[in-house]
C-alpha cells in the first residue's frame, strides 16, 4: 500500500504570545489522511487554524507535538518538499524578473538547469496560458495572471503533491473558472491537492474530501457527497415534462407518504450566467 | 505535460546558493545601491579640486586618506542598510514561503542573501577603487606635466619617478582588502541581528551599538588592566568585559586602514590577521544567524 499524500498524526501547535506567558492553540489534536490523487479541501472560517496546519506541513512552522508527513517523509525534513509545490494566498514574486526569469528562477531551486528547465518552464507557462506574457516583468501582471505564474512555479519541479492556498482569492470569476479547470486537470493527472478556501462553492466543485476546522479543532471530516447530502431526500429534475405528468407525480408522492419539499424551476449559477454574458472563461488576460 | 526524472536530494547545493545569490544581487542592484557610488565619485573627485598650497606628496596622500575613509563608510552603508532590508522584505512579500516551499534549506536561503549582499559590496569596491585610481592617475599626469615644465630636463625623470611613488604607494590596495573584510563582518553580524529583528529600523540601529562597541571594547578592557594590572577588578567588571570580548567584534585591529591611509606600511602579517578576523567574524554571525533562523517560526 502505498503512503499517504499528506498523513497527519494528533498535531498539536501552541504559540507562546511574544513577551506574556499567555499561549495560544492554534491546532488542538489534529489527525487526517489525504490519499494520493485526491483533491481535499481544508475549510474554516478565519483563525481556525488551516493557515498554520499548511505551514506545518510545508514545514515553515513546526509542531508542538504530534508528526506530519509527505509521502511517508517528515515534512521537517527539507527532502519532503521535493515532492509538494506551493502557491501562498496572495503570492508576490520579485517584480523585477519576467515571468520566464521567475520558473527559472524556482527550477534552479529545485536542481533543475539547461534545456530541461527551459523546457520545462515554457511547458507550464504554456499550461497556465501565459506563453506570450513569458517576457513581460511580474511587476505588470495583472491579479489573475500572478495566480497562474503562482501555479505555474509550484509545479516547475513535477511534483506529487500541490499546496493551494487561496488559490482564486481575488480573481475575477473568468479567471477563478482558469485556476479550477487546472485544478481538475492536475487531478487527472494524478496529482494530490490539497485546497484552502474560504470560497465554499469552489471547493464543493473540485474537492473530493473535506475537513472543517473549527477554532484549531477538526470538527468535521470526510468524502464531500457523504457530508453534505440530504439522506432523506432525493431530487428529480426533469426536462420537458407536462404539467399532467408533474400533477400524477405530486400524486403519487403524497399518496405514498411522500412530503413535497419544493418544486420549483432549476436556475443557473450567478457565475455561469457571468461567464455567458463576458465571453466565458477562454477571455484570458492580454 | 511530461515527467521529470526523480533526482535525490542533496542538503547542501551550490546552485541553489548560486540561485538566491544572484537573485538577491539583482534584487540589490534594483534597489539602486549603486547609486551611492556617484557620492562616492563626487566626494573623491571635489576633494582632488579642492587642494590648495599643498605639496604633491601631501596632496597625493590627502586623496588616498579620502578614499579609503569614504571607501569605509560606504561599504559599511553598502553592507548594513540593504541586508537589514532583505530578510523583512521577503518575509512581508511572502516570497520567503515560496522559496522555502521548495527544497531549500534554511541555511542554503542565508548563505545565498549573504554571499548576494557580498557580490554586491564587491562590486562597489572595485568600482570605488577604480575611481580611486583614476582620479589619483589623473592627478598624477597633471603634476607630473606642471613638474616637467618647472625643473631642468634632467631631472625630469626623477621628479617624475617620485612623483609616482607618492602617487601609487603599496598600501592602498590592501587597505581596500581590509575594508572589505570588516563590511562583510558587518553584513553578516546585520544578517544575523535581522534573524529576531522585528524591523529594519531595529536592526539597523542594533548593529550600528554593536559596532560602535567593536570600536571601543578594545579600549575599555586596556582602560581595566591599567586600572587593575594584578587581576583584582570587581568579579561583575570582568564578567562584563568577557560578555562583551565573546559577543562583540574587536573591530580595533581594522583602524589599521588609518594607518595605512597614512603612508604608514603595515606588516602583512597584520593585514592577514585583520581579514582572517573578519571573515572568521562573518563565518560565525552566518552560523548563529542560521542558529536563530532554523528555529524561527514564519
Amino acid at each position: 500500500m502505498s503512503d499517504p499524500a499528506i498523513s497527519i498524526e494528533n498535531l498539536t501547535k501552541v504559540f507562546r504570545l511574544s513577551l506574556k506567558r499567555e499561549t495560544l492553540t492554534a491546532v488542538r489534536n489534529l489527525s487526517l489522511r489525504v490519499e494520493p490523487g485526491q483533491v481535499y479541501g481544508l475549510l474554516g472560517p478565519n483563525g481556525s487554524g488551516k493557515s498554520t496546519t499548511m505551514k506545518i506541513v510545508l514545514g515553515l512552522v513546526a509542531p508542538t507535538s504530534g508528526a506530519t508527513r509527505i509521502f511517508g517523509r517528515d515534512s521537517t525534513d527539507v527532502s519532503s518538499r521535493e515532492d509538494v509545490g506551493f502557491l501562498p494566498e496572495n503570492p508576490y514574486f520579485y517584480k523585477f524578473l519576467t515571468g520566464r526569469e521567475t520558473m527559472h528562477f524556482f527550477g534552479k531551486l529545485c536542481g533543475l538547469g539547461g534545456a530541461r528547465l527551459r523546457d520545462r518552464s515554457m511547458e507550464l507557462l504554456e499550461l497556465v496560458g501565459l506563453r506570450d506574457a513569458a517576457g513581460r516583468r511580474i511587476g505588470g501582471y495583472s491579479k489573475g495572471m500572478l495566480q497562474r505564474i503562482g501555479l505555474a512555479q509550484a509545479l516547475i519541479q513535477d511534483p506529487r503533491l500541490l499546496v493551494l492556498d487561496e488559490p482564486t482569492a481575488g480573481v475575477d470569476p473568468a479567471g477563478s473558472r482558469d485556476i479550477r479547470d487546472l485544478i481538475l486537470k492536475f487531478k487527472a493527472r494524478g496529482i494530490t491537492v490539497l485546497l484552502c478556501s474560504h470560497l465554499l462553492g469552489h471547493v464543493q466543485e473540485i474537492c473530493d474530501r473535506v475537513g472543517i476546522l473549527d477554532r484549531g479543532v477538526l470538527v468535521r471530516e470526510g468524502p464531500l457527497d457523504e457530508l453534505i447530502s440530504i439522506e432523506n431526500q432525493t431530487e428529480l429534475i426533469l426536462e420537458n415534462a407536462s404539467a399532467a405528468l408533474l400533477a400524477d407525480i405530486e400524486q403519487k408522492a403524497l399518496a405514498s407518504g411522500a412530503r413535497i419539499v419544493d418544486s420549483r424551476k432549476p436556475q443557473t449559477t450567478l457565475e455561469r450566467y457571468f461567464l455567458d454574458v463576458t465571453g466565458g472563461p477562454a477571455r484570458r488576460d492580454p | 505535460m511530461s515527467a521529470l526524472p526523480v533526482t535525490s536530494h542533496r542538503s547542501f547545493s551550490p546552485s541553489r546558493v548560486l540561485a538566491i545569490c544572484s537573485i538577491t544581487l539583482l534584487e540589490l542592484i534594483r534597489l539602486k545601491v549603486f547609486y551611492i557610488l556617484l557620492l562616492f565619485s563626487v566626494a573623491i573627485i571635489g576633494s582632488s579640486l579642492l587642494m590648495v598650497d599643498l605639496t604633491f606628496q601631501e596632496e597625493f596622500q590627502m586623496l588616498k586618506d579620502v578614499s579609503l575613509g569614504a571607501m569605509s563608510i560606504f561599504t559599511w552603508l553598502l553592507a548594513v542598510l540593504p541586508t537589514a532590508l532583505l530578510l523583512p522584505k521577503d518575509t512581508e512579500d511572502r516570497t520567503l514561503y515560496t522559496i522555502l516551499a521548495k527544497p531549500v534549506g534554511r541555511f542554503e536561503y542565508l548563505l545565498g542573501k549573504l554571499l548576494g549582499v557580498l557580490c554586491m559590496v564587491a562590486i562597489a569596491t572595485v568600482l570605488m577603487t577604480a575611481v580611486s585610481y583614476v582620479v589619483l592617475y589623473v592627478h598624477e599626469q597633471s603634476v607630473i606635466h606642471s613638474t616637467a615644465r618647472l625643473v631642468p630636463p634632467e631631472q625630469v625623470q626623477a621628479a617624475t619617478d617620485s612623483i609616482r611613488a607618492a602617487a601609487f604607494g603599496v598600501n592602498l590596495l590592501p587597505g581596500v582588502a581590509v575594508l572589505y573584510c570588516k563590511a562583510a563582518l558587518c553584513a553578516a553580524l546585520t544578517l544575523f541581528i535581522s534573524t529576531f529583528s522585528s524591523s529594519w529600523i531595529f536592526t539597523v540601529s542594533i548593529s550600528v551599538c554593536v559596532y560602535l562597541i567593536g570600536h571601543v571594547q578594545s579600549v575599555a578592557r586596556d582602560a581595566m588592566q591599567m586600572k587593575h594590572p594584578m587581576g583584582d577588578a570587581p568579579l561583575w567588571n570582568s564578567l562584563f568585559l568577557l560578555v562583551v570580548t565573546v559577543f562583540f567584534p574587536d573591530l580595533h585591529i581594522f583602524s589599521l586602514v588609518d594607518d595605512l591611509a597614512v603612508g604608514t606600511p603595515a606588516p602583512p602579517l597584520l593585514i592577514a590577521e585583520a581579514c582572517g578576523l573578519g571573515l572568521a567574524y562573518t563565518c560565525g554571525y552566518l552560523l548563529l544567524a542560521y542558529l536563530m533562523f532554523a528555529w524561527k517560526e514564519l
